[in-house]
């Protein structure tokens, strides 16, 4: 059981690394030059070098590597290029939003998604099924900036019951919820139910209903049990999807989170601050498989040595 | 000596006249304060470009300009019809071609009660030519000297005639002294002299600032706050302005006008912007090198179904490289669309069934996209192949760089009020070594000499070398734009200003 | 007598699989629509009509000539549409294709190789995952450019590692079982073992992982293609027609939703057709997710 344990937290470290270099080279390598984003169009080519000689860009790439591993050793993830600011500063400053904007989603998603699942299955094959199966496509393959426009200008435009963007007060947080958790949900709502039709089918189902095991006590204690590992699965690996998924809800909602951050900071050639988002959210992702996993091994003894 | 002492129930008469006397001061403080205005409620406004930066010297964003414009003051200012007025500086006057001297404002504080004074001058100017980190600092690369000249004057000397220097300082705020001790420290809650001050801000999400009390102005600002958010989805944007969240939204296009028009509490003011739209061309390669061709893409371009069509009327034709207002606007004979024309130039050129490629900046302007689109369908017409390259902005900078495209949608906003820099940039060969590889001796020559403080002479050197530029379609002109705002009806005094910048220090709430 | 009775069995058969017949005949009908829209619509999806700008559906305030309307450069709609369905199409099931074969070979090689050879590809598909697939996008694209091969590169490149785990993990589960042993001992090369025995076993969870890959691949094409990264304009892909009609939700809804509801009925087909052949091939692959 150590051993596992110790082979497994050894992998997750060997998969950080391995995600820093490559952060570290691809942002290097691609064409497109941070001076030159941040300088307007009517700089000099003198001031385009000196700035980039300011910003550190003009050593090889092993010592810039190597500077950036001994910094990070201190805490220390460099300076933002656009901002001007510690790069984990304006990093942690968005991590609350996106905090918040995530675990708003992801309770949505096991909510409404588990529910409807189980809405489903019990009802297989009626109208509220087909009706449901309709429901988690449309979830699933309807753009999120569409949903979420569509959101803001019912809700907030022309009922005014919500707020139309940014991250006010509480209220703030449905709107871009529900947008962000739409795909999530219609995944965890059709993997819930095929779970549970699989198991409502089996042996020791019928056993309990022959038994006289009121309906809902057999669905909700025997069923659900067992169809919650592949779920829970899935629902670790959406936290990483959440996470990337935000991108375009945040641009929607004016949503100061993480994902926004990124995908400009990419845009922008700001190395510091993508390599320290994409080092914090693959630690994030890394680690919560870590627990997963360990946690796998409790429940389920068979599975430790595979 | 026999001990005096009042009677506590009877006003003695010299309580009598204090206690008048208080009352009536406290009669005449209403009719001073109504000399300062009474201040009341709150404005927040939406704007499409992120801020980055609180430091004046360290960006060349538009909608920086105008939020920083709000905690700063700068020496000039210059007012919607490109006027240069006094700010923090009374008069400025050059001494020779490449000497300016500024007499300063008396009686202004920063927002910690320190006074202003030369050596805030003294020290900004320096700060932003000799720390070549800071963004700004390449235009500045001209300064010789910054000398006090007093307590209340400077006089700054270049090492070339600089007569743009008026124009280029309206955009840089007066920092404190201090500042210089600790600049992190400085810029996370950051002094200036401006009508408000700095509350609070997150990075590139938005800003809150209080109003400045004692303002040099009087009766500004006419707000208690302002709050600046920055939301460069355009529908999210108008979303906030019509459930009345944000009171004034930039950045509006066309086919949003008649949508905000129709929305209860919000009016829409639209104001020729001094922006040029326009696409460049690699002049350093075949086949957009050669004249005819260039000149064959602009007859086959319809500006007019263009302004009409797509902007729906907001936008101008353009009869000049510089737009109307500025020094150097002229009338030169306009861009026809004459598709026929264009087929013979090709054909006696030999030029058949050409293919040229045009990059553009993803999402940078509105509308490109669409623009480009049409136009292809245009130069289809007469059988000109247009390939269209929508890169992310920094592969599409890179690739004007390296000069592998053969156009390139661009665009100019002559945010200093002074085509100088746009001159300098576009049309020298050291400027435009990286980006059109324009190469005209004479033009340059101009250019240099453009460069006087004389206002007469620049406007000479400027129509003749934009006369040569125009007749060689160094660029195809497409439009100037139309700047376009939301406004809700509760604000009042509101400015459309054709560079974009949204000013509030002089506007009220009801 | 022959013919109605095959009709007969065909339709009983699609009565008793009625998500795979369902997923299947939308799926059909789209794929049919798109590659006939020549026939389907006489209007050109290129070339731009300034005056009829931005005209609403039919029934909505347009005419008939455009049935879904018109976009912000005059061009129908449902022409752009049906147009965009070759190329999306086209790019999902070329990416489809190239992920599960590389998903495949890689997944044997994990597999029947062992050890080192394991380890170290399933590290290289842990850091994959733990990397989002804008930034490999934008990546790839920035460096090589934008073209449809490009585009299909980056596809693949996001689905072979579920093909390669799914197969990793039957292949580990078949492997100890008593014929694949008797094979090898009677003298079979390693090679003809996979390709005889092993190969035929993970056909049935291929189909089903490549069915609802599919609809993640349009869906990620649609994205890409959003972010500007896939097919340059003027061609028309779902994806670019969302991203054009982003700017008019407000005031031409139709733009963006045209698109939007397109891809949830690929989607839709694709899925219900996955889950039909699952059904049909092998019911123990349900909690396979895609």
């Amino acid at each position: 059981m150590k051993t596992y344990i110790l082979r497994r937290v050894a992998q997750s470290a060997l998969t950080l690394l391995g995600v820093s270099v490559l952060v570290f080279v691809i942002l290097r390598v691609l064409p497109g030059d941070p001076a030159r984003m941040l300088l307007p169009d009517g700089a000099p080519e003198s001031a385009v070098a000196e700035l980039n000689r300011q910003l550190g860009l003009r050593e090889p790439l092993i010592v810039q590597y190597g500077l950036f591993l001994r910094s990070v050793a201190h805490g220390d993830f460099g300076q933002s290029f656009q901002y001007r600011a510690p790069a984990l500063r304006v990093v942690l400053e968005r991590l609350p939003a996106t905090v918040q904007l995530t675990v708003a989603a992801m309770l949505v998603t096991i909510a409404a998604g588990v529910s409807l699942g189980i809405g489903t299955a019990v009802r297989r094959g009626t109208r509220y099924d087909v009706a449901g199966t309709i429901l988690a496509v449309l979830g699933q393959s309807l753009p999120n900036f569409w949903l979420g426009i569509m959101l803001i200008l019912l809700f907030g435009v022309a009922l005014r019951w919500l707020p139309t963007s940014g991250f006010a007060c509480w209220t703030s947080l449905v709107l871009p919820a529900v947008t962000l958790a739409a795909f999530p949900t219609a995944l965890v709502a059709r993997l819930t139910r095929s779970s549970m039709l699989e198991i409502l089918n089996r042996d020791y189902i019928r056993t309990g209903r022959a038994k006289g095991l009121a309906e809902r006590s057999v669905v909700l204690r025997h069923a659900l049990r067992n169809a919650a590992i592949p779920v829970l699965t899935v629902i670790g690996l959406q936290i990483g999807a959440l996470l990337g998924g935000a991108v375009i809800t945040e641009s929607v909602f004016a949503w100061p989170g993480m994902g926004k951050l990124i995908v400009d900071a990419i845009f922008f050639r700001d190395f510091p601050v993508v390599q320290t988002v994409l080092i914090l959210s693959a630690t994030v992702f890394v680690g919560i498989n870590l627990l997963v996993d360990l946690f796998y091994t409790v429940i389920d003894p068979r599975i430790r040595y595979s | 000596m026999r001990e005096q002492h009042s009677r506590p129930d009877q006003l003695g008469r010299r309580d009598f006249l204090a206690v008048s006397g208080a009352a009536l001061a406290l009669a005449s403080a209403p009719a001073l304060a109504a000399g300062q205005a009474k201040r009341s409620g709150e404005i927040a406004a939406g704007l499409s470009e992120r801020m980055l930066t609180l430091d004046p010297a360290n960006h060349y964003s538009i909608s920086t300009t105008s939020v920083l414009r709000h905690l700063f003051d700068p020496l000039i200012d210059v007012t919607n019809d490109s006027k240069f007025v006094p700010a923090l500086a009374e008069t400025w006057r050059p001494v020779n071609n490449t000497t300016w001297r500024f007499t300063l404002r008396k009686g202004v504080t920063f927002h910690d009660g320190t006074p202003f004074n030369a050596d805030s001058v003294v020290f900004t100017l320096k700060r932003v030519q000799s720390n070549t980190k800071l963004i700004k600092s390449f235009v500045y690369q001209d300064i010789e000297s910054v000398e006090k000249d007093g307590d209340y004057g400077v006089i700054v000397t270049s090492k070339r005639p600089f007569g743009s220097l008026p124009a280029h300082l309206t955009m840089l705020g007066m920092l404190p002294a201090s500042a210089g001790k600790n600049e992190e420290a400085f810029f996370q809650k950051p002094i200036g002299t401006g009508p408000f001050r700095f509350a609070s801000w997150t990075h590139g999400d938005q800003i809150a600032m209080t109003a400045n009390p004692t303002y040099w102005k009087p009766g500004i600002p006419k707000v208690e706050k302002v709050t600046f958010r920055f939301i460069p989805e355009l529908s999210t944007r108008t979303a906030a302005l019509r459930a009345g969240e944000l009171q004034v939204i930039d950045r509006v296009t066309p086919d949003l006008v008649e949508t905000l028009k129709g929305t209860r509490g919000v009016k829409v003011l639209d104001v020729p912007a001094i922006e040029a739209q326009r696409w460049i061309f690699q002049l350093g390669k075949e086949p957009v090198k050669d004249q005819r061709l260039r000149q064959a893409i602009s007859l086959a371009i319809d500006r007019g179904v263009i302004i009409k069509e797509l902007l729906r009327g907001y936008g101008r034709p353009v009869d000049s490289p510089v737009p109307p207002g500025l020094i150097g606007h002229m009338t030169l004979p306009p861009k026809v669309y004459d598709p026929e024309k264009a087929r013979q130039i090709l054909k006696q050129a030999g030029y058949s069934n050409v293919s040229v490629d045009i990059v553009l900046m993803k999402d940078f302007y509105p509308k490109q996209l669409e623009i480009t689109q049409a136009v292809a369908a245009m130069l289809g017409d007469v059988g000109i192949k247009l390939n269209i390259k929508n890169l992310e902005i920094a592969s599409a900078r890179e690739q004007r760089t390296a000069g592998t495209y053969d156009l390139f949608f661009s665009g100019w906003a002559h945010m200093p009020h002074d085509p100088d820099w746009y001159f300098g940039q576009w049309f020298t060969k050291a400027g435009s070594e990286k980006l059109t590889r324009y190469a005209n001796p004479r033009v340059e020559q101009l250019i240099a000499e453009g460069r006087v403080p004389d206002a007469k002479v620049r406007q000479a050197k400027y129509e003749e070398l934009e006369r040569i530029v125009w007749d060689e379609d160094a660029e195809i002109w497409l439009y100037y734009t139309v700047a376009i705002y939301g406004v809700s009806d509760r604000l009042r005094n509101f400015e459309a200003r054709r560079d974009y910048y949204v000013l509030l220090s002089d506007v009220s709430i009801v | 007598m022959a013919p109605r009775e095959d009709t007969g069995a065909l339709r009983r058969w699609g009565q008793r699989h009625p998500t795979m017949t369902i997923g299947g005949m939308l799926l059909g009908l789209v794929v049919l629509a798109s590659l006939f829209a020549p026939a389907v619509t006489h209007h050109d999806p290129i070339k731009p009509s300034f005056s009829q700008r931005l005209s609403p559906p039919w029934g909505l305030g347009g005419t008939r000539a455009h049935v879904l309307g018109t976009d912000n450069l005059g061009r129908d709609i449902l022409s752009r549409l049906l147009y965009s369905g070759r190329v999306s199409l086209a790019l999902a099931v070329a990416a489809v294709t190239i992920a599960g074969i590389v998903g495949v070979v890689v997944g044997l090689a994990a597999s029947w190789g062992g050890g080192t050879a394991d380890a170290v590809i399933m590290r290289v598909a842990d850091v994959q995952l733990a990397f989002p697939v804008i930034m490999l996008a934008i990546a790839i694209v920035a460096v090589v450019g934008t073209n449809p091969l490009t585009l299909v590169g980056v596809l693949a490149l996001s689905g072979w590692v579920l093909y390669a785990r799914t197969i990793r993990a039957h292949v580990l589960t078949i492997r100890g079982l008593d014929y694949i042993d008797a094979a090898a001992m009677l003298g079979a090369s390693d090679l003809r073992v996979i390709l005889r025995h092993v190969l035929p076993n993970t056909v049935a969870p291929i189909l089903v992982i490549g069915s609802s890959q599919f609809a993640t691949m349009v869906l990620l094409e649609s994205g890409l293609s959003f972010l500007g990264l896939g097919i340059q304009a003027p061609l028309p892909s779902w994806g670019s027609m969302l991203a054009e009609g982003r700017d008019y939700l407000s005031n031409a809804w139709w733009l963006a939703t045209a698109p939007g509801l397109m891809i949830a009925l690929v989607v839709l087909g694709a899925n219900l057709l996955g889950d039909g052949l699952r059904d049909l091939l092998d019911p123990t692959l349900r909690n396979v997710e895609g």
